[in-house]
């Protein structure tokens, strides 16, 4: 049984459907990257799911409890961080999160034992004494995990937890959360920044004006946009040096360009990039882009042009993103 | 585990941070140590002029440390923590401290509970000048402790306005509007605190041997205690989620607030020699206390959340919804109003003049609660706006209603408390009713009227308290 069930789940504000029939399922273990647009609705889902919210339709069950029906016996089982981190300034780093280990009902030895091992999991021992309001914005963001981590949830809910991070606080975020998916715990992770997602994320679910357009293992939904994404990048390597290269990468660009549905062709020392995209209009179908590749390699083959390397560039998060979503915001 | 440990660790975790971020602030700092300036300079002129004064002179230097505490108590710890409840709200941190399962009661509890203790902290360091007043004569020890146990539950009640208020509003221009309303509500209440504890001081002698003074005190003890319980339990309301249980509280307390009241007044009538017109002013009070509170209960949203739906019936008062909260305030209106009527007939015979008045209050209530309740639902809103809607056509209704009919009372030539085009003017119409201008046939008009509206009102409000449809199945 998933963890986390949302079944037919909608928020509406008047005529305005901020969520719109959205479902999924998260298990235990698993990274999912929530991925939209600003206003998709990525910010109003995980509220409703931490209880803070009430959806005007739908069902969320975490471990077989209704979110909605048992808010109460389901915050213990769910740790939010909002995008806002919510740190008090004039506390210092052990205040805080003793105050919330408090607040959580961590009793005296329990509390400290559990305070201590949030401090070192997150790097932050040595910051304990102080104020957070003197704290990087990577450091502070780290302080707002370790609060949500206090009371040992099953599911972390994290609304852009890497916004405003600089590269090294983000890499860093990244191996911290692949930490706690391997101590079994179920993460929900919402950000802009697709790159840092692709890398942690087991399943995504894309959002845009309220309903989901894609969603399952990230490889499948890449899998899928594939099939259906218009165009493609290709990349192509010259054997030889000199004048004898000069001329093949010319008589490769010539030809290629000469290609139909070719539309871009340029060339970067030994290599050639290239960009294939359907005519407007037409439906691309599964398989489209392997097809234009290999018949691309064929002529260039019998043109005798020393291809060493022909290869596709990999779908990402990004281009799954670009492709299923269409820039709408409500 | 050490006894303080243990009763450290029982201790609302709100209170300890709110204690420990108290203390650290500059504004805490600055006005412990002005304050302990001000009161060691006046200690000083008090020795100095100790012997000029003679007998009486604690009096005069009681209110002057007391008007440095009471800027503290009554205006600086209130405006601090309307601040610390606004910033929790405005910085998102009450999402998590309501994620902690604390529960808005809890954390509410321990913001007032830090802010007394914080009170305390003042009142212990300015407690010894205090106590040197009596050394100075003219004041006793049970008036300063009077003082100071006022004191704290004014501040109480300051707070409590403080707290509620910081989380009325959503909207920036909202909240800076309730800020300067709030700076201007606490100015009132440094200056009628000091007020009034000075003018105890002064008549203390001649005031605690007043039964009057001794009513009026109790009753204002109980106003300032159940207020602050009311706010408290409004903001709680307000803090929770549609899903929870939000409106128990504050209808437990308005019932538990309007009862008392009722109790504490029917003990101060019978001893002050159950005077008809104490009793109809007493009616008319306790009628606009239950229209301007009812008012907000009977507002509230239609239907309520799927979980609501279990247990319970439907028509448990305490419950979320505006049918609900309709029908309790139309019920306490009717016992109020039966009550107060039935102790004028079991002291009075016949048609003493106050009976028509008194009968007509809480249906003028029931009109000017019902009518919005009906325009509201006539237009077309989005359901979560109901309650401003209803409270908007209140005001509006309740302001056409007693300034138009004098306005056209004028414009045909009659004077503007025409009786006939006043009747349904719910301050004219009941002034000529206390006064007999007005007969049996204006309130029989009312009553006619005020049920016509209830029963629109009922029916709507019922048609619209749906159960949700796989409920309905199930």
């Amino acid at each position: 049984m998933s963890l986390l069930t949302v079944k037919g789940l909608s928020r509406h504000y008047g005529p305005l459907k901020a969520v719109d029939d959205i479902s999924f399922s998260l298990e235990e273990g698993t990274i999912l990257g929530f991925i939209g647009p600003n206003g998709a609705g990525k910010s109003t889902t995980m509220r409703i799911l931490a209880t803070l919210d009430v959806p005007t339709a739908g069902s969320v069950l975490l471990d077989g409890k209704s979110v909605v029906d048992a808010p109460d016996q389901v915050r213990p089982l769910l740790g939010y961080m909002p995008d806002r981190y919510g740190t008090y300034d004039d506390m210092t780093v052990l205040e805080f999160l003793d105050f919330f280990a408090r607040a959580y009902r961590l009793k005296g030895a329990e509390r400290k034992r559990r305070v201590d091992s949030v401090m070192e999991f997150a790097g932050l021992t040595p910051l304990a004494d102080k104020l957070t309001v003197a704290l990087s914005k990577g450091m502070k963001q780290r302080v707002a995990l370790g609060r949500t981590l206090l009371h040992d949830p099953r599911l972390l809910i994290l609304d852009e937890p890497a916004d405003g991070l600089d590269p090294r606080a983000r890499i860093e975020l990244r191996e911290l959360l692949k930490a706690l998916a391997a101590q079994g715990k179920a993460v929900l992770i919402s950000s802009h920044i697709l790159t840092e997602l692709s890398e942690i994320c087991d399943t995504c679910a894309i959002i845009e004006q309220g309903r989901l357009l894609a969603t399952g293992p990230v490889h499948e939904v890449l899998q899928r946009t594939a099939g259906t994404t218009p165009h493609t990048d290709l990349q192509l390597k010259l054997h030889g040096s000199g004048p004898a290269l000069e001329q093949a990468l010319q008589k490769a660009e010539r030809l290629l360009l000469e290609q139909p549905l070719v539309k871009d062709v340029s060339v970067e020392g030994a290599s050639v990039r290239l960009k294939v995209e359907l005519q407007p209009g037409v439906a691309p179908t599964p398989g489209w882009s392997e097809e234009a590749a290999a018949r691309l390699l064929r002529v260039l083959i019998a043109a005798d042009v020393p291809v060493c390397s022909f290869q596709p560039r990999e779908l990402d998060l990004e281009d799954a993103f670009m492709t299923v979503t269409r820039g709408k915001v409500q | 585990m050490s006894g303080a440990a243990t009763w450290s660790e029982r201790l609302n975790p709100i209170v300890v941070k709110e204690v420990r971020q108290g203390l650290r602030t500059r504004v805490f700092w600055v006005f412990f140590g002005l304050m302990l300036l001000a009161c060691l300079v006046i200690s000083l002129v008090a020795w100095a002029t100790a012997s000029e004064l003679g007998f009486d002179g604690g009096r005069p230097f009681f209110i002057a440390f007391y008007v440095c505490l009471g800027i503290v108590q009554f205006f600086i710890i209130p405006y601090t923590a309307y601040r610390s409840m606004a910033r929790e709200r405005e910085d998102e941190t009450w999402v998590l401290l309501t994620l902690t399962g604390l529960g808005p009661r809890r954390i509410l509890r321990g913001k007032l509970s830090s802010f007394l203790v914080q009170g305390a902290l003042y009142a212990s360091a300015a407690g010894p000048f205090l106590l040197f007043c009596y050394y100075l004569n003219g004041i006793d020890l049970p008036t300063i402790l009077l003082c100071v146990l006022t004191g704290a539950a004014w501040q109480l009640f300051l707070t409590s306005v403080c707290v509620c208020t910081a989380t009325l509003a959503e909207a920036r221009i909202t909240r800076a509007l309730l800020h300067f309303m709030l700076l201007g509500t606490l100015l009132w209440g440094l200056m009628s605190g000091i007020g009034a504890v000075a003018g105890f001081v002064e008549g203390a002698r001649s005031l605690l041997s007043d039964d009057a003074f001794w009513a009026a005190a109790i009753g204002t003890l109980w106003s300032l205690v159940s207020y602050a319980v009311l706010l408290f339990e409004a903001a709680a309301a307000r803090l929770s989620l549609a899903t929870e249980s939000y409106a128990r509280g504050p209808r437990l307390a308005f019932v538990v607030q309007v009862a008392g009241a009722v109790g504490l007044f029917f003990w101060g009538w019978q001893r002050s020699g159950s005077d008809a017109d104490v009793l109809a002013v007493a009616e008319v009070l306790l009628c606009v206390h239950l229209a301007f509170v009812g008012l907000f209960v009977a507002s509230d949203v239609d239907g309520m959340a799927r979980r609501h739906w279990a247990g319970s019936p439907r028509l448990d008062l305490f419950k979320p919804g505006a049918l609900r909260g309709f029908l309790l305030t139309a019920l306490m209106v009717l016992t109020v109003g039966g009550i107060f009527v039935a102790l004028l007939l079991s002291h009075y015979d016949g048609d003493v003049k106050e009976l028509r008045g008194m009968l007509a209050a809480p249906a003028f209530v029931l009109l000017y609660l019902a009518a919005p309740t009906v325009l509201a639902r006539l237009f077309e809103h989005h359901p979560s706006q109901t309650p401003v809607l209803v409270r908007v056509f209140t005001l509006g209704l309740v302001m056409l209603g007693s300034g138009v009919p004098p306005l056209v009372a004028v414009l045909v030539g009659a004077e503007p408390d025409q009786p006939a085009l006043n009747a349904l003017n719910p301050v004219v119409g009941l002034i000529n009713l206390f006064r007999g201008e007005s007969g049996w046939p204006a309130v029989l008009l009312l009553y006619g009227v005020s049920a016509g509206a209830v029963i629109l009102a009922l029916s709507m409000l019922f048609a619209r308290d749906a159960r949700p449809k796989d409920l309905a199945a199930a």
